[in-house]
């Protein structure tokens, strides 16, 4: 990973790392047509030009349910399996590079992160939590039914 | 015939590409089942292919790598390192053959026994099962013609070298022989075209927004609809660019039956219906191989030899049905025989002993259940492996590449009766006729071909009842049921809506009928749907999303989904095997429009004349003029019906229901109190002469109810039609009169005839000194005569008008009209 670009982000009030070459874009939100009896950590869709994103809460995405968090109304375009969604976060920082590769800290980052972390990522501003989309997108139902599945 | 080799080399490499890893992988680890089972498929696709074409050697070859492959895969003979080397060698072979038939040079000269032999080497060995009855070489096609041997060896000179990519061919559609140039085109590529200019649309719609804004200027507003107008003809063209009408792939097919059913001695004739469907043109090539897989099974095991149909008191000749429908957000193309059908026990057993089921499972499993294992890898029922349709690889490939593209297939069959495929097709980005709804101030979309009608009525009209957790309306006296929109989205939704909805009646593609109740109705237009994200899907509540017009996304309802989810669909029927005649004629009757006025009669009118039901509120009905008028449409229409006194505390939220009837030239208003509904006039009409409003009376449902009458209605209310009562009226034949007097005599609602048709019912206007001279003459105008002089001075005779005083010569007009005899004439058009 050391020199891959990165887009850091804030979610949840801690600061995390996207690949920059999952990050197509970075865009003003504008309107959001909810969508009814979807999880509750799909926001909705919304327009960028003539494409409709998925827009994800990444909060709720990643299991803090029950908050309100500040957003700067902006957004992380990347694209999974062919659908492009947009990713609702506290507010986009900067673009950096990283130095070095994702680890392990002891005693985990906890539960909710654990689940949609790869691991700690030294960058040229500050260590950072980086983020596997596939777990992020899949929301906190997908671990209730691993452990369910588990059982 | 050029076309389809190009295809099939094309297919051919790009599989050879595709797999190209697999077999390294394969080499790497011989026991590797599924890198087997892609090897498997590429050499059956090819044998399958090139029986089409002349190519005894291609099939040769495949049929050999085949058959080595199927003993390992049945666990016959255990894939060891010069298996391996054997089949990569056919492989290579293969790939070079195809270089060749591209290029149009002859095949390598080498011997392909070698390479057959090094496969078959061991086999003996291993053959203990009833495998003699493999016909070794039997791959040699029997209805080769000799142009497809000419294509051989001309093999696509025109082709450009863009045709080694790995890229779909862009416009199948190009015949063969027709001199249209046609180029092959990424998909991609199109898709960016595409987006880039809904894009364009998007932004295009903006600058329309700030332009009118802007105010008007026109030295902008000019260019800028030229942009419009391209924009328009270039979206249409990148749309059709992308959607092909099914039709171009059920044309190759009569071909192939007639060659398949040659080639294995069965008569069958083939009838495809639906090939006006448009569908995506990439979902068009997924679907191309399943369907020939589908139809090779059906030719092969379906339909019996001819001797064995007339045994069993069918006709001879096989049928062969294919048709393709849109219903909604998916395609069905059903593929339907009339062979022997599908064995349950047989599949059972077989699956039972490739060990897919136990026995246990067996009996546990439903009739539908065994029949859709068919689809599972490795299975086959054929007893004789036969070059047409294999070992069964063909099915679970069909399923594979359909669910790939979030495709479905399942096989409905009645024994000795005949076998059903249905694949269901998404329909992505397909562009389908939508209807948008709202519903707790959010829209959705609707696709068209669901929606039978819209109902707009009280809750009470429709007898809305809740029959447990269930509501149900009462829809020309069937009770259908009903599910709120609001509820089925777990919306909030006003008592208001709840009380007054808005029906959308849905049918679906079983025939059952039910109704979604809404808010309200927005438009309806052709929608561009975009598939969701899978966590949205899984819903099961919605098919898509599609962008409105100014940008605003929508989503895109998935009506058979929802209508499953709240068990609205029956049983599913088989329709497609019954005789074509099921619309016998049935006799129609005459359709009225029940209503309840505001005496709180209920009554009927023809249907014929209720051009739309308008609602308007209260406020909007002028009460000026001498009878009440109301503005729609930008027109004054006169309304009746309503209430002597003052509509004072209305309950439809201040707004009041108007049947719109038109008798063809004019329109009227007719205030109800309710709507009800469309019905039809059954029962016998009784005329009432002490009514002169009624028509007659008659039985709906029971009741009596007062058919309105028309005639009298429009008699009494109608605008007149302003073109059958116009007073006539004749002109001096001067330039000042055509263009400056006839304007104002015809505004002012005389009809301007031609002198010499003047009779004593028409008024002259005439000048004056015309006059004198005319009368001397004793030809005098034998109407009414209004003289005009050409000097204003108000000393000259008073039974002269001056030409350019207006309110004189309208007055005297006026005066003249209403002097006038009725004419026969007029009496006569008016009766």
């Amino acid at each position: 990973m050391n020199g891959h670009l990165l887009v850091i982000a804030q979610i949840a009030g801690r600061r995390c790392a996207f690949s920059a070459l999952d990050v197509k874009s970075v865009i003003d939100l504008g309107a959001i047509t909810p969508i009814p009896r979807a999880p509750a950590h799909i926001t909705g869709i919304t327009a960028l030009r003539s494409q409709a994103l998925t827009v994800i809460d990444c909060r709720l995405a990643i299991g803090f349910t029950g908050q309100t968090w500040p957003t700067d109304e902006r957004a992380a375009v990347v694209a999974d399996s062919g659908h492009s969604y947009a990713l609702l976060v506290d507010g986009i920082e900067d673009i950096t590079t990283a130095v070095g590769d994702p680890g392990q800290v002891p005693g985990g980052f906890g539960p909710e992160w654990s689940r949609v972390a790869t691991g700690m990522i030294e960058t040229m501003i500050g260590p950072a939590l980086l983020i596997g989309l596939p777990a992020l997108l899949a929301g906190p139902e997908a671990m209730r039914g691993e452990i369910e599945a588990a059982l | 015939m050029d076309d389809l080799l190009a295809e099939f080399i094309a297919e051919t490499r790009e599989m050879l590409e595709a797999s190209s890893g697999e077999i390294v992988a394969w080499e790497a680890d011989p026991a590797d089942r599924a890198r087997l089972d892609t090897i498997f498929r590429f050499v059956h696709t090819v044998k399958g292919n090139c029986g089409f074409f002349d190519f005894p050697r291609l099939a040769q070859l495949s049929h050999a790598a085949e058959d080595a492959l199927s003993d390992c895969r049945g666990g016959r003979r255990e894939p060891d390192h010069q298996l391996v080397t054997a089949v990569l060698a056919i492989i290579d072979r293969i790939a070079q053959m195809i270089d060749a038939i591209e290029a149009g040079d002859p095949f390598p000269e080498d011997s392909d026994e070698a390479l057959i032999a090094a496969v078959n080497v061991s086999r003996e060995t291993y053959a203990s099962d009833g495998q003699e009855g493999v016909k070794e070489a039997s791959s040699a096609p029997l209805h080769a013609s000799a142009t497809e041997q000419f294509a051989l060896g001309q093999a696509d000179p025109s082709e450009d070298p863009a045709a080694t990519a790995p890229v779909r061919r862009a416009d199948p559609a190009g015949s063969a022989s027709s001199g249209q140039r046609t180029i092959r085109l990424p998909v991609e590529l199109l898709d960016r075209v595409m987006s880039g200019v809904s894009d364009m649309v998007l932004a295009r719609n903006d600058l329309a927004h700030r332009l009118r804004q802007a105010g008007n200027q026109p030295t902008i507003d000019g260019p800028f609809e030229r942009l419009t107008t391209i924009l328009t003809d270039v979206r249409d063209a990148i749309t059709r660019m992308r959607m092909q009408r099914i039709e171009t792939l059920f044309g190759v097919l009569p071909r192939l039956i007639r060659d398949l059913s040659a080639e294995l001695g069965k008569q069958v004739m083939v009838d495809c219906d639906g090939g006006d469907v448009e569908l995506d043109r990439e979902m068009i090539e997924t679907i191309r191989d399943p369907l020939t897989h589908i139809i090779r099974n059906a030719i092969d095991h379906g339909i019996e030899a001819p001797s064995a149909r007339l045994a069993g008191g069918k006709r001879e000749i096989g049928l062969l049905a294919l048709a393709a429908r849109q219903s909604g957000n998916t395609i069905a193309i059903v593929i339907s025989d009339d062979g022997r059908g599908l064995d349950e026990d047989r599949i059972a057993e077989k699956a039972i002993a490739t060990g897919l089921i136990t026995a246990a499972e067996r009996s546990a499993m439903s009739r539908d259940k065994i029949l859709n294992l068919i689809f599972e890898p490795g299975f086959s029922t054929a007893e004789v492996v036969s070059n047409v349709s294999g070992r069964g690889v063909g099915l679970d490939v069909v399923r594979q590449n359909l669910e790939k593209v979030g495709g479905s297939i399942k096989v409905a069959s009645a024994p000795g009766r005949g076998t059903q495929f249905t694949m269901q097709i998404p329909l992505t980005l397909s562009i389908i006729a939508g209807l948008t709804v709202e519903v707790s101030d959010q829209r959705f979309a609707i696709p068209q071909s669901y929606v039978e009608e819209i109902v707009q009525a009280s809750a009470k009209a429709l007898d809305l009842t809740q029959m447990g957790d269930t509501a149900l309306i009462t829809f020309r006296g069937n009770r259908v049921p009903c599910l709120m929109l609001a509820d089925v989205l777990e919306l909030q939704q006003s008592e208001a809506a709840r009380r007054d909805p808005t029906l959308v009646m849905l049918r679906l593609a079983s025939g059952d009928l039910f109704a979604l109740a809404v808010d309200r109705i927005h438009n309806h237009g052709d929608l561009v749907v975009k598939p969701l994200a899978p966590a949205v899907m899984k819903c099961g509540i919605y098919a898509g999303s599609t962008l409105l017009d100014d940008g605003q996304p929508v989503l895109l309802l998935d009506i058979a989904n929802i209508a499953a989810a709240h068990d609205l669909v029956s049983e599913a029927r088989t329709r497609v095997l019954q005789p074509m005649d099921e619309t016998a004629a049935v006799q129609e009757l005459p359709q009225a429009m029940l209503f309840t006025d505001f005496t709180g009669r209920r009554s009927a009118v023809r249907l014929e004349l209720v051009q739309r039901i308008e609602t308007a509120p209260v406020s909007a009905i002028d009460h000026s003029g001498p009878r009440p008028r109301v503005v729609i449409d930008g027109l004054i229409l006169p309304l009746i019906g309503l209430p002597e006194a003052q509509l004072t505390a209305p309950k439809n939220n201040g707004r009041v229901r108007l049947l719109r009837l038109s008798d063809g030239a004019g329109d009227l208003l007719y205030a109800v109190r309710e709507v009800e509904d469309a019905v039809e006039l059954s029962s016998p009409l009784r005329p009432v002469p002490e009514d002169p409003l009624a028509e007659a009376v008659t039985l709906i449902n029971g009741a009596p109810v007062t058919l309105i009458d028309a005639h009298a209605l429009f008699a009494m209310h109608g605008e007149v039609p302003v073109a059958a009562s116009r007073p006539r009226c004749c002109l001096p034949d001067d330039e000042w009169a055509h263009t400056i007097l006839a304007p104002l005599v015809t505004s002012a609602g005389y009809e301007v005839v031609a002198e010499d048709t003047a009779d004593p019912a028409t008024i002259a206007i005439v000048f004056d000194e015309v006059f004198e001279v005319a009368e001397a003459l004793g030809r005098a105008p034998a109407g009414p005569v209004i003289r005009l002089r050409d000097h204003p001075d108000t000393a000259a005779d008073a039974s002269t008008i001056y030409r350019y005083d207006r309110e004189a010569l309208l007055a005297a007009l006026a005066h003249a009209a209403r002097t006038l005899p009725v004419s026969p004439l007029h009496a006569g058009a008016r009766a």
